[in-house]
């Protein structure tokens, strides 16, 4: 009785585990790198684990002495057990490695063992664990170290893997090798163009990103201007909305602990921030640790600075802005893509140089947003290599040409 | 309810994932064919090598010809070029398969057996979804069939028994492995387009919401007039200057009049220009469309805006109330103070009522940027949550 509840306590866990991982890869592009990465070395964890298993049946085959025969199958689990050690503190990277490891060993052993056909396939399953964790460097080291010894393995070897249909010795090892080889190369291929592709991406849509920071602290400046203006106090001071907050938080923390009122501190010190120059409290070393960490972590969350939450909020109030239909120049902002024809694309140049020289767009010394560009620095925008992105070489010549009459009449 | 994280998205997105994956996809293309053309390369060798004859040579050659004029066609296509590139992929796929099973069953040795392999990894170059499939399947049955029907191919010259159930059980987690890593790959990769593509859209709807609040703030909107009254002064001194007659005179009177008269009053107008014409000069008029204004913010606030290499593939720029790290508390806070900022009226926003707020932290890509716990405590409690708001700011 005991062990049969045992176990299906047992047989339940481990169903939930699997529907938790598998509910981690369907949702894996939410995932931080980290997590993918723990998420990758358990999965790769649990075949390494079939691998080891099937390496005890396969010791009747090969020619180790029979010491080696039960040493290593233990030793393989142990390699295992320390993988997963690894992950459970969090060392990822490390884990990684060591399941690489596991994996290269088996293959030496398997290949080592024995002369058959399903040993050499283990050369491919090795390089599929490598290609799993998708990082380039991990592939040209184990990778290229792998495919090497594949190589190395075939010439001294090819006979004992030769097909009963083959031609010949030297025909046979030169497909293996061969095969082998571009399997290697096509996935590097693929690396270095999954590499490109990403970085180039990532690195627009950090940049953009930046950029869409700048749009929202002038939004925000602009409303904390229109409060002043129009004496109104600023929300975070509105004792209402402190207690709503608070009152909230409390029924959320219920959930979490039998004492929910120990967070209606933390949210005071929430509010309390906001008038605060919160990086003095975080870097003055006299306060207590616990204070300068919340410091930290709410900062993020502040109401009256372009902080994450303003960005998270006027992102969302955008779901509600500006739905107009898709059309191929949407994203597109060169006054050169933009325009076909040449007196049109002169016309837009004035006219973004008259905006520029008109409107205000940027901040002055007491961080308001009241000052607009002078003539010397659109002249200096204009001429930089990244203003390429809206004006072509050609306008920028025309606009030198002509500087006086855009500084005269513009 | 059925969670659909899509319901909610712009709705410009997918038509600019497509022209972000049309670009890929063509250097793709370009990439695997270019790949199947060193492979007929290596396959003649060995062919010729192994004197198999005329037939056999041809034969096999004619197939990755076929397959080549296929791509090049579907690739020449310019209509619909996205969704003929797609077939284009989807015929190479399996054409890469049926070549590498006629040259199996044409040897039928264990070394021939492994360019099912390296089939998988030129079809893998694409990283789609569908492709994948078709591969994981492609090989996974073709290996099966060949383990099953003819296991002499697997034979050795040494050992009469060629171990089939060990090649199998390889087989399926070579497939199992490769199949999970390429779902990881292409569910990250959809996400970066998704991403990209929501921060392009994003960037035009913070513009424009900056502009409405910089109107509020203002209490007044953008002058044309000024701007077109220096225009005509600019033009008519660089027209001397140049020694033209001013071109861009009735550019800038069509400019003045589509803000006061209907389209086709000014097509009636300007007889000679045509509908496409004003609609392209309307992308520098400055009250109605926005464009150029949008033009002269997004310079001007990304000028000087740098990436360094340290920021790249950072998981920390990513917005959310979830961050791995936080104190519990702080991601309650979080969470309760932005959800009480969609609970009040703003200048820009109206207050939501509780039915819609619901519906889009259930229903979009915000879901996932609220903490599990919280999110799944909030979407069972919305109405205790939508009671205390109104307890408090009753009267607000």
């Amino acid at each position: 009785m005991k062990f049969s509840t045992l176990l299906s306590k047992t047989i339940w866990k481990v169903s939930d585990n699997m529907k938790t991982m598998i509910n981690r890869i369907k949702n894996s592009e939410f995932l931080t790198f980290n997590e993918v990465l723990r998420l990758k070395v358990a999965i790769v964890t649990i075949f390494l684990f079939v691998f080891v298993v099937l390496s005890i049946p396969l010791s009747s085959f090969n020619s180790f002495t029979r010491d080696i025969e039960i040493l290593i199958p233990i030793a393989f689990a142990l390699l295992l057990v320390f993988t997963m050690l690894l992950t459970v503190v969090n060392l990822n990277r490390w884990a990684m490695h060591f399941s690489i490891y596991t994996i290269i060993g088996l293959t030496l052993f398997y290949v080592g063992g024995s002369n058959h056909f399903y040993g050499y396939m283990l050369f491919f399953v090795s390089l599929t664990v490598i290609i799993f964790y998708q990082d380039i460097i991990t592939y040209l080291l184990y990778g290229g170290g792998i495919t090497i010894y594949g190589i190395y393995y075939i010439t001294q070897n090819g006979e004992s893997i030769l097909g009963k249909n083959a031609t010949g010795i030297e025909t046979s090892s030169l497909t293996y090798q061969v095969i082998l080889l571009g399997f290697y190369l096509i996935f590097l291929v693929q690396f270095i163009i999954s590499d490109n592709i990403y970085e180039k991406m990532n690195n627009e849509w950090i940049r953009m990103n930046k950029v869409l920071e700048k749009y929202q602290s002038f939004s925000l400046q602009y409303l904390k201007e229109h409060l002043e203006d129009n004496e109104v106090e600023p929300l975070y001071k509105d004792t209402k909305f402190q207690q709503l907050v608070s009152e909230l938080s409390v029924f959320i923390n219920e959930f979490f602990e039998e004492e929910g009122n120990n967070i209606a501190e933390v949210v005071e010190f929430y509010f309390f921030l906001h008038d605060q120059e919160v990086d003095k409290i975080i870097g003055d070393k006299e306060l207590p640790l616990l204070t300068r960490r919340y410091a930290i972590e709410l900062q993020k969350y502040l109401i009256n600075s372009r902080s994450e939450l303003v960005s998270i909020l006027f992102d969302f109030t955008t779901l509600f802005k500006g739905d107009q239909k898709f059309q191929e120049n949407r994203y597109e902002y060169s006054l050169e893509k933009l325009f076909n024809n040449k007196t049109d694309k002169l016309l837009a140049l004035s006219i973004l140089y008259k905006y520029l020289k008109t409107e205000v767009t940027q901040y002055d010394r007491w961080g308001k947003v009241t000052r607009v560009l002078n003539h010397e620095e659109i002249t200096e925008m204009f001429v930089s290599k990244e203003f390429r992105e809206f004006i072509s070489f050609e306008q920028v010549n025309f606009y030198l040409d002509n500087q006086e009459l855009f500084r005269n009449y513009l | 309810m059925r969670q659909n994280t899509n319901k909610h998205q712009y709705s410009q997105l997918e038509k600019y994932k497509e022209s972000l994956e049309l670009a890929h996809l063509k250097s793709k293309t370009l990439m695997v064919n270019s790949l199947v053309l060193l492979l007929a390369g290596v396959v003649l060798y060995f062919l010729i090598k192994l004197d198999v004859g005329t037939t056999v040579i041809l034969s096999t050659m004619t197939m990755f010809f076929i397959l080549l004029i296929i791509n090049f066609a579907f690739y020449a296509y310019d209509e619909d070029h996205y969704n003929s590139l797609k077939i284009a992929m989807y015929i190479n796929t399996l054409g890469i398969y049926s070549i590498t099973i006629v040259l199996i069953l044409e040897f039928q040795t264990p070394s021939i057996f492994t360019a099912l392999f390296l089939a998988y990894a030129l079809t893998s170059v694409y990283q789609d979804l569908k492709a994948m499939l078709i591969s994981n399947f492609a090989l996974f049955i073709t290996g099966s069939i060949l383990l099953i029907k003819y296991p002499d191919i697997f034979r050795l010259i040494n050992d009469e028994a060629p171990q089939t159930l060990y090649i199998l059980v390889y087989l399926i987690v070579f497939v199992l492995l490769l199949s999970l890593s390429s779902y990881i790959l292409i569910k990250r990769k959809t996400f970066f387009y998704n991403q990209l593509a929501q921060v392009k859209e994003s960037e035009v709807r913070n513009m424009e919401l900056l502009l409405e609040i910089e109107k509020i703030n203002k209490n007044k909107d953008l002058d044309s007039e000024v701007y077109y009254s220096s225009l005509v002064k600019f033009s008519d001194e660089l027209s001397k200057k140049i020694g033209i007659s001013n071109i861009f005179d009735r550019k800038i009177n069509i400019l003045r009049d589509v803000n006061l008269m209907s389209m086709q009053d000014v097509l009636d107008k300007y007889p000679d220009y045509n509908r496409k014409e004003i609609l392209d000069l309307l992308n520098m008029e400055l009250e109605v469309t926005n464009k150029i204004r949008r033009v002269g913010i997004k310079s001007s606030q990304s000028y000087g805006v740098e990436v360094t290499r340290k920021e790249i593939f950072s998981e920390s720029q990513f917005k959310s109330f979830n961050h791995q790290g936080d104190n519990n508390y702080v991601m309650i806070i979080a969470f309760v103070t932005f959800y009480c900022l969609l609970k009040i009226d703003k200048p820009y926003l109206n207050e939501l009522d509780e039915a819609q707020i619901k519906d889009i932290l259930y229903n979009s890509e915000y879901f996932h940027r609220i903490d599990r716990d919280i999110i799944n405590i909030y979407l069972e409690n919305n109405e205790v949550f939508d009671t205390i708001v109104k307890d408090h700011l009753e009267g607000k």
